[in-house]
């Protein structure tokens, strides 16, 4: 009998614990979105929103490839589509890559190169896509070129300014102490310089891929005829808000795949040597307003919840 | 002996700081030739190209823009379309900062913070122009659809930094207050906001640089005044003159009230600060 009575409250705790766990909140988030997109459903009776039921069918037929929209001869459906998105986005984020890595290394090394460049990596950071997607699409007319540049344009500042936080994060006792014992440079490279620079350079990689994404879509709006970005101009252009938040969603998927799939699994991969990094850590330089947009987010892409101390130290700088 | 090392050591210190001092103006001095170095090479590239690389209508040179700014000022456009687009962002953004700053608060909350974890992610992840559109598929031209478009892109750099902000305040200072019997008003303005401040500026520094992007976004869809609207009428006219006064305006407008407004009101609150380190 006892044991009944203290089987029963157990059970009970178990199940609020279950109930009360971030987890639990976790899988609730979509059920709470699902509840309020029906009930904003059925409240603002509009012929033109859409029911879920409605967007997951949209979607289901876009994926099967069963809806019968042929959106151009050239670029079909969906995954056509998709592909050329990925193909702008992979050639614009390696050119931003090689170019921001080679304009941050000789910043971070040189105090003259940085004051050379400082203003101007600013002042293409503070532009909106759109004024490159605008002006792209009349310099260069609807073909891969101007989405690409547009990618460069949008992820480039954001590699040099990690780069060049990177060279400066080096220890330099490392390296004195490398060359007092005469390792050779090969080594000090490989064992002092790359692990060094290897988070900031993560995220800088991280970043470009994220806002060249965003750059991208922006371009292929105003700029191109073809590609993800146009593809939702194509929905909107048609007043299909199935269409155009079917097409929001799968732009939600695919940024969330990347984000937990491949950018956790790499990070994880690069930080194996270092337990926790502290991305803001690098926002303690004389950049302004707008870089530490971009280490916030990229902090909070790198790692969620890691204590932003760092900012308290450059307020009290300032 | 103590004496003269007394009078050596200031003497020596002098002249090492005598040292430090004219290597940091030559420092500032290579700085500045660079900074002007750099300037001159972009803004006599960018002159160069427009006319012998691309055509002079098509990418106007710098002097073309100096002497497109005082036509566009003089036509009245100027005040309204800024007008039109900080309306913009001041909504837009005030929306996101009170729900985005409430939502820092509550994620204090394990709970709360798991249940709006991916909203977060989301909201950080994903392009503004699926919420531009989004927004107006939904809404139409009604101001919903631009709230909705800035909000979503927005609120979450404010939970982020109001969070963190929590999570770093004093909880000693804030139980010794308590236990001398500090009013709670008081205790909320001199501990709780002061150490907030930082926080919350960089909350506003962030949500304005990604709000004002995704506002020119809102704009070219659903706007018949603004900056967006104005770099989409003058883009389509091939003014391009206009539109690069227009986008470089807000530029200069960003820096201006970055260092006059912004740094003052940082300087103000900060006071307590400096104090305490010197």
């Amino acid at each position: 009998m006892a044991t009944t009575v203290t089987k029963a409250p157990a059970r009970d705790a178990g199940l609020s614990r279950v109930l009360k766990s971030p987890g639990t909140a976790r899988i609730l988030f979509p059920f709470a979105v699902l509840g309020l997109w029906y009930f904003i459903y059925y409240t603002i009776d509009s012929r033109i929103f859409p029911s879920p039921q409605d967007v997951v069918v949209f979607m289901w037929e876009e994926v099967t490839l069963t809806s019968g929209v042929r959106y151009s001869s050239v670029a079909a459906n969906l995954y056509v589509q998709f592909a050329i998105s990925l193909m702008r986005l992979t050639i614009g984020f390696f050119v931003a890559l090689i170019v921001g890595t080679v304009i941050g290394l000789a910043m971070g090394v040189s105090k003259s190169v940085d004051a050379f460049f400082h203003d101007w990596v600013m002042a293409i950071l503070a532009m909106p896509a759109l004024v490159w997607a605008l002006f792209l699409g009349l310099a260069l007319g609807f073909g891969h070129l101007g989405p690409i540049l547009a990618v460069i344009l949008a992820g480039v500042p954001f590699v040099i300014i990690n780069v060049r936080e990177g060279v400066r994060n080096t220890p330099k006792e490392l390296f004195d102490m490398a060359r007092a014992f005469d390792v050779p440079q090969n080594k000090i490279t490989r064992h002092v310089l790359v692990p060094s620079l290897m988070p900031f350079f993560f995220a800088a990689i991280r970043y470009a891929y994220a806002i060249g994404w965003k750059g991208l879509i922006i371009a292929e709006v105003f700029a191109s005829d073809r590609g993800m970005g146009w593809t939702i101009k194509f929905w909107y252009d048609a007043h299909r808000a199935k269409g155009v938040i079917g097409y929001a969603l799968f732009f939600i998927i695919f940024a969330m795949i990347l984000e937990k799939l491949v950018f956790d699994r790499l990070s994880d991969k690069a930080f194996k040597w270092r337990p926790q990094v502290n991305a803001l850590e690098m926002a303690e330089g004389d950049f302004g307003a707008v870089t530490q947009e971009g280490f916030l987010l990229q902090e909070s892409l790198v790692q969620e919840g890691v204590p932003i101390e760092s900012m308290e130290v450059e307020s009290k700088d300032g | 002996m103590a004496t003269t090392l007394e009078q050596t050591a200031p003497g020596a210190r002098s002249a090492e700081e005598e040292r430090l001092i004219a290597l940091r103006k030559r420092d500032t001095r290579r700085k500045w030739f660079w900074r002007i170095a750099g300037y001159v090479v972009v803004l006599g590239v960018w002159e160069l190209a427009s006319g012998w690389i691309l055509s002079e209508n098509l990418l106007p040179g710098p002097t073309r823009i100096v002497e497109t700014f005082p036509d566009l000022w003089n036509s009245g456009r100027f005040g309204e379309s800024y007008g039109a687009t900080l309306t913009r962002i001041g909504v837009g953004f005030g929306v996101a900062f009170v729900f985005g700053a409430l939502l820092g608060i509550f994620t204090q909350s394990r709970w709360v913070e798991g249940f709006f974890k991916d909203a977060i992610t989301i909201s950080l992840v994903s392009p503004g122009l699926i919420w531009a559109l989004t927004g107006l598929v939904i809404w139409g031209f009604e101001p919903q659809g631009w709230i909705f478009a800035i909000f979503m892109t927005t609120f979450a750099l404010v939970t982020i930094n109001i969070a963190e902000g929590i999570r770093a305040l004093p909880k000693d200072l804030i139980d010794m207050s308590r236990a001398f019997g500090v009013t709670t008003w008081r205790r909320q303005r001199e501990i709780v906001i002061p150490f907030l401040a930082p926080f919350i500026f960089t909350a506003l520094r962030f949500g304005f640089s990604v709000g004002w992007k995704v506002t020119v976004l809102t704009e070219v869809f659903s706007a018949s005044k603004g900056i967006g609207y104005e770099m989409r009428v003058a883009s389509q006219l091939f003014r391009m003159d206009e539109f690069f006064t227009w986008a470089l305006s807000f530029f200069v407008f960003t820096l201006i009230l970055e260092k006059l407004v912004l740094q003052h009101y940082e300087k103000k609150f900060f006071r307590w600060r400096q104090e305490v380190t010197v």
